[in-house]
């Protein structure tokens, strides 16, 4: 259940994973389908009594996804593969890249002091421009091949999670770099045994952002520049004016959001879980 | 690990936090910093200038700072820059009129908490810029299709910190308000929003970064649209060198106004917001 917990944890109460009750989960679970059923309903109301070009209604939009995924006479449609997973597969080779650089030039950064106070005022000015308005450069200069698709989105990516994990890496309790040294710990394992680990909470928040940003830059990569993906196939949508087509592909940018998040959101959960302030995400 | 997990997250922004800042500290984190920049200028510089990467491509940075800022002399480009600040500035303002009040609102009891959560939680992950086309469509190019794209695009970061605020005030205290004979409404005055606050800025400063990649993505997309996304748009598909160079100097005009806003909004945060501990969090 995910109710922050943040006014017992002011108070020093750790918070320890229960098993939960199986009325308790009904409850939450309650309070999550009904909600959306309720506005589900009254969105397809409302485009059935009144319907618009514009808007069609939700099950149509969804009945028409599924047919253009699954609807052929193999398991899943050549759309599945060419566009579908197309985009997932930037999206995760542009977030895994961007995520390992973020960390390791964070780690460097919250390190050192110099590396710090070298870089500081490029990264405080590269992260300012808006990702997306480098997208012409990337183009310009890497061409319009899945390579430029990928080094972009790993760009865009890479500041919230190295801005997070400089900030977790230097925010370190010093006493445990100490203790560290008193143990004779070299320098390469306490890298991976102390400071990593400590810094973790911080680098999962900017983790999750990246993963959102991930998505977002794929699809506007290929709005831009492309010939396939779920981007491509949303801006040809509109250009031909179907537009419970484009509908469908929206659907299907949500489903695909909100399967990145629940995924996180289950990692996150795993890796953290001994860190209580995990389950209190701003 | 106890002593690594402090009850709030008490961060840490990697540049200057006020432990490091003792007078020479500061003094060598300056020099360091513009030797950073001039470095890395230098290279760039170098790389182009010997030929490494083909000029036309990447032009010298020297002629990209002149370019920005003779861009200015041009009317065409200040009237985009300005559109896009514009679009900002509405964008922003609506979002907040919008996001505060139903934050507020919904934070306040706690069926429609957990019942409007979900619907958060659903809609956050959906990238906005989902809906450039069909709000291209509906709407044409016009600055009311820019707003209502950012707005939907800043509106959830403002609205989730402010019902996570709002629902995270301590019972303690509200009750204490109402039993010295407060009203319901001073109970919101005075206890709620007050200690919402830090939530809220945390909301805008994260909804502020959003709408402006979402503005300029918009930009870039809708042809017809003003402002420093189109600009970049229009001067990409000469594809000349002279119009490259436009491109990177907008692109670095861009970030600068990307730099400012974050400056803007950091000291707002700091000046009034700085005895709360969220906010200098660095998500």
């Amino acid at each position: 259940m995910p109710t922050p917990t943040r006014s017992l944890e002011t108070h020093g109460i750790p918070i320890a994973r229960r098993p939960r009750r199986s009325r308790k989960a009904l409850i939450s679970l309650g309070y999550f389908v009904i909600p959306l059923v309720v506005l589900v309903s009254l969105w397809q109301l409302a485009t059935t009594l009144n319907p618009s070009p514009f808007f069609p209604p939700p099950l149509a939009i969804a009945e028409n996804l599924w047919k253009l995924l699954f609807g052929g006479d193999a398991l899943v449609t050549e759309l599945f593969f060419t566009d579908f997973l197309t985009t997932v597969g930037r999206m995760l080779a542009g977030f895994a890249i961007g995520t390992a650089w973020g960390i390791v030039v964070g780690t460097i950064m919250g390190r050192s002091r110099a590396a710090r106070e070298t870089v500081t005022p490029i990264v405080e000015l590269l992260r300012s421009i808006p990702a997306t308005a480098t997208l012409p450069l990337f183009i310009i200069l890497l061409g319009g091949g899945d390579d430029m698709r990928v080094v972009f989105i790993a760009y865009g990516v890479s500041w919230f999670v190295l801005i997070n994990t400089a900030a977790g890496v230097g925010s370190i309790h010093k006493t445990m770099l100490d203790l560290g040294q008193v143990f004779k710990v070299s320098r390469t394992r306490q890298l991976f045994t102390i400071v990593l680990p400590a810094a973790m909470p911080k680098i999962f928040a900017g983790i999750r952002i990246a993963s959102t940003a991930a998505l977002l830059l794929a699809i506007v990569s290929e709005f831009i520049l492309a010939t396939n993906g779920i981007g491509f196939q949303l801006i040809q949508a509109q250009g031909r004016f179907q537009l419970l087509t484009m509908w469908s592909w929206m659907l299907a940018l949500a489903i695909l959001g909100l399967l990145i998040n629940s995924l996180l959101d289950y990692v996150e959960g795993r890796v953290l879980s001994w860190h209580k302030l995990s389950r209190a995400r701003i | 690990m106890a002593i690594a997990t402090p009850a709030r997250p008490r961060p840490t922004s990697p540049p200057t936090g006020p432990a490091r800042s003792r007078p020479k500290g500061r003094n060598t984190a300056i020099w360091r910093g513009i030797g950073g920049v001039l470095g890395l200028a230098l290279i760039l510089e170098v790389v182009s200038r010997a030929g490494i990467v083909s000029s036309a491509f990447l032009p010298p940075f020297s002629a990209v700072i002149t370019e920005a800022v003779l861009l200015w002399g041009d009317p065409v480009f200040r009237t985009d820059v300005l559109a896009t600040l514009l679009t900002y500035v509405l964008g922003m303002l609506i979002s907040i009129a919008i996001a505060i009040p139903l934050g507020v609102l919904l934070g306040m009891s706690r069926p429609a908490y957990r019942a409007s959560r979900a619907i958060v939680e659903l809609m956050r992950p959906i990238p906005p810029v989902a809906l450039v086309p069909l709000v291209l469509l509906v709407l044409g190019a016009g600055i009311e299709m820019k707003l209502v794209i950012v707005v939907f695009a800043a509106v959830w970061p403002i609205m989730f910190n402010t019902l996570y605020g709002v629902h995270d005030v301590d019972p303690a205290t509200k009750e204490m308000a109402r039993s010295f004979g407060v009203g319901r409404s001073g109970v919101v005055r005075r206890i709620v929003v007050p200690s919402a606050a830090p939530f809220v800025m945390t909301g805008i400063r994260i909804a502020s970064s959003i709408a402006l990649i979402v503005i300029i993505t918009v930009e870039l997309i809708a042809g017809g649209a003003a402002g420093i996304g189109a600009f970049i748009s229009r001067e990409r598909a000469y594809g000349d060198s002279e119009s490259y160079l436009a491109v990177l100097a907008a692109t670095l005009t861009a970030g600068l106004l990307g730099l400012l806003i974050n400056l803007v909004i950091g000291w707002v945060e700091r000046r009034y917001f700085g005895w709360e501990a969220t906010t200098r969090g660095s998500i």
